[in-house]
């Protein structure tokens, strides 16, 4: 059904699904494809939708996901909405257009359902592959269902276009877990997506009758400016952000915090901090352990750029121990674990009382992070907590005993 | 508190919308009528090859399903086996309970295919039900050009029918149904597109009793 009779309703489908619908209710332009599981069934997906008529865009396969990502620039630059979208080693391939994308400020929207990296070859997910190109000036975040995924598209694409951003946003979720599990999800009114998300005119597109250039090359004077006002960009998107996300709650009824969401945190003593859907049975974990007395929580970063250091700062300060669910790699790095350890730890660093951290490797290659780890993690902190301080800042979970 | 698992064993691409047809059937049934349920695909079995094995999995329970990121049936209470030969080869019974059920898509009889079963002690019993016959199945090797543009639709995401068990799932749901009462009847019947095949297999699938769990 075309999303302009489309009336409000729930269904029951995945994440990559979930995409896709966003995608139809966003009234894309331009689709750029190539496929690679998990977000294979999301192109597969909105393939059907332009066949079957029920979406009005130009569907474009590429040969590889560099060309995807260039289609994708291209066709931004000439103004149209651009989806597109991939997982794992297909992220990577595509690199060298992550910067010239964001650098041209073509509000492009990514959705990356995560897979891990080679070798040798997983299918399961690892936030790896987007993160590693975090840097990029690209918005990005992580939903943990697949109502958020579809909700996420929505209000990155009305922040990325927003004429105080024009920023490419990576509107990601992990592979299987939220990908290609099924949940309720509600489709929204065509209207209400109307009323959120105008439709889409880029400042300065090319066009033949009044020309312009995009990308040329410069010198080494002019590139400052350049690297400037993209930095400004992305932190003053922070404040665009936050009005997106109050609109949205008030046009469709869904309240997200943009930053942080917080469970079970006003009395807590130690807390997990994690993005992504393993919050999902870390909810039930700490319900169970609430039960027993113990004072655990949950701190779940929603978006990491542009990075919300105050807002962690405030938030995980409160604490005494943080241990951070990694499901990600940074080989060599400061905690010899993740990404998420290092960039917490430097958000604390100026606040007045640092809580003691740790780094979890768990959830890595796919694996589900079960209940009995989230106790296992706690009695880690709670260790810790007693201690006060850290023995072993870095733990492999399921390797130790 | 009662919590149920059933994996669907199925052959890649031929066989493998029958067996995603079992088991989003039976989580849909489920949760009209209340519970929790949740259907999905064995993961690293997909994307799936023609005859490859691939699983399926439902979780039925009355209290919310906190191991839904949990990407394998730990312990499923019933197996499917949608294309007989199956029955060799794989452990499929591993992690059953005991006082567990085995459905099988098979003209043979239960007294015969129970010799193929692993560990058949922890069956309570074993279904055998002619699925292909009762759905007048035509095997599916002639139109593989049909199904590569109709079934390697990538886990379902786009798959053209948007019917429920035309075919072979329609006597395999009915088996299950009727043998272990995971859902009610009256809930799931309604859905199921070849009602001729779900009815006739009501009749005709044969149960073997085995080993009763003492209460």
């Amino acid at each position: 059904m075309p999303v302009a009779e489309a009336k409000k309703r729930m269904v029951r489908i995945n994440g990559c699904v979930a995409s896709a619908q966003a995608a139809k209710y966003a009234d894309v332009d331009v689709i750029a494809a190539y496929p690679i599981r998990p977000y294979t069934a999301t192109m597969m997906a909105l393939a059907q939708m332009v066949a079957n008529g029920e979406l009005d865009a130009e569907y474009i396969v590429a040969d590889s996901e560099h060309s995807q990502l260039s289609i994708a620039h291209g066709a931004a630059s000439a103004g149209a909405r651009v989806f597109t979208g991939s997982s794992g080693v297909g992220v990577q391939f595509a690199y060298e257009l992550y910067s010239p994308i964001s650098g041209s400020r073509m509000p492009v929207q990514m959705m990356i359902a995560d897979r891990t990296l080679d070798p040798p070859g997983d299918f399961g997910s690892e936030h790896t592959d987007a993160l590693s190109t975090r840097d990029m000036g690209w918005i990005m975040g992580w939903s943990c269902d697949a109502q958020e995924a579809f909700d996420n598209h929505l209000i990155a694409y009305r922040i990325g276009e927003d004429r105080r951003v024009l920023l490419p946003q990576m509107v990601c979720q992990d592979g299987f877990f939220v990908s290609h599990i099924t949940g309720d999800v509600e489709l929204p009114d065509g209207g209400q997506v109307r009323e959120f998300l105008p439709p889409y005119k880029h400042p300065y597109p090319l066009d033949p009758r009044r020309p312009v250039s995009h990308g040329p090359q410069i010198m080494p004077e002019q590139g400052p400016p350049l690297q400037l006002e993209r930095a400004r960009a992305m932190e003053e998107s922070m404040a665009v952000i936050e009005q997106a996300h109050e609109e949205f709650g008030k046009i469709f009824g869904r309240k997200y915090d943009p930053w942080l969401e917080e469970y079970k945190t006003d009395d807590a003593e130690v807390v997990f901090f994690l993005q992504g859907a393993h919050a999902v049975t870390a909810r039930f974990a700490i319900q169970h352990m609430r039960e027993r007395g113990i004072k655990v929580g949950m701190v779940r970063l929603r978006t990491i750029r542009p990075y919300p250091t105050e807002r962690v700062q405030d938030s995980l300060s409160k604490f005494k121990v943080v241990g951070v669910i990694e499901t990600n790699m940074a080989l060599g790095s400061v905690s010899s674990g993740g990404a998420l350890y290092a960039e917490a730890a430097a958000a604390l660093y100026e606040a007045d009382k640092r809580p003691l951290m740790m780094s979890f490797m768990a959830g890595m290659g796919g694996e589900a992070i079960v209940l009995k780890e989230f106790y296992w993690m706690t009695e880690k902190m709670i260790e810790a907590q007693k201690k006060g301080k850290i023995e072993k800042r870095t733990h492999w979970v399921g390797f130790e005993h | 508190m009662s919590y149920t698992e059933l994996t669907v064993w199925t052959r890649g691409i031929i066989m493998d919308k029958e067996g995603r047809d079992i088991v989003n059937s039976v989580s849909a049934s489920a949760r009209k009528e209340g519970k929790y349920a949740q259907a999905m695909e064995n993961y690293v079995d997909n994307p799936d090859r023609t005859n490859c094995p691939t699983r399926k999995y439902c979780r039925v329970s009355d209290a919310i399903l906190e191991n839904e990121l949990t990407y394998e049936n730990e312990h499923p209470n019933i197996v499917v086996l949608v294309e007989g030969t199956m029955v060799k080869g794989w452990d499929y019974m591993r992690g059953m309970p005991p006082g567990g059920t085995l459905i099988i898509n098979t003209h043979y009889t239960p007294d015969y295919m129970l010799r193929f079963v692993p560990g058949p002690e922890r069956l309570a019993q074993l279904v055998c039900v002619d699925a292909a016959k009762l759905a007048d199945h035509k095997w599916l090797y002639y139109r593989l050009g049909e199904l590569g543009l109709d079934r390697l639709s990538t886990e379902g995401a786009a798959e053209r029918s948007k019917l429920v068990a035309p075919d072979i799932a329609a006597p395999l749901i009915a088996a299950v149904v009727k043998t272990t009462g995971i859902v009610q009847m009256k809930t799931i019947q309604p859905m199921i597109a070849n009602q001729h095949a779900f009815n006739l297999a009501l009749e005709e699938m044969k149960v073997l009793q085995l080993n009763p769990v003492a209460v």
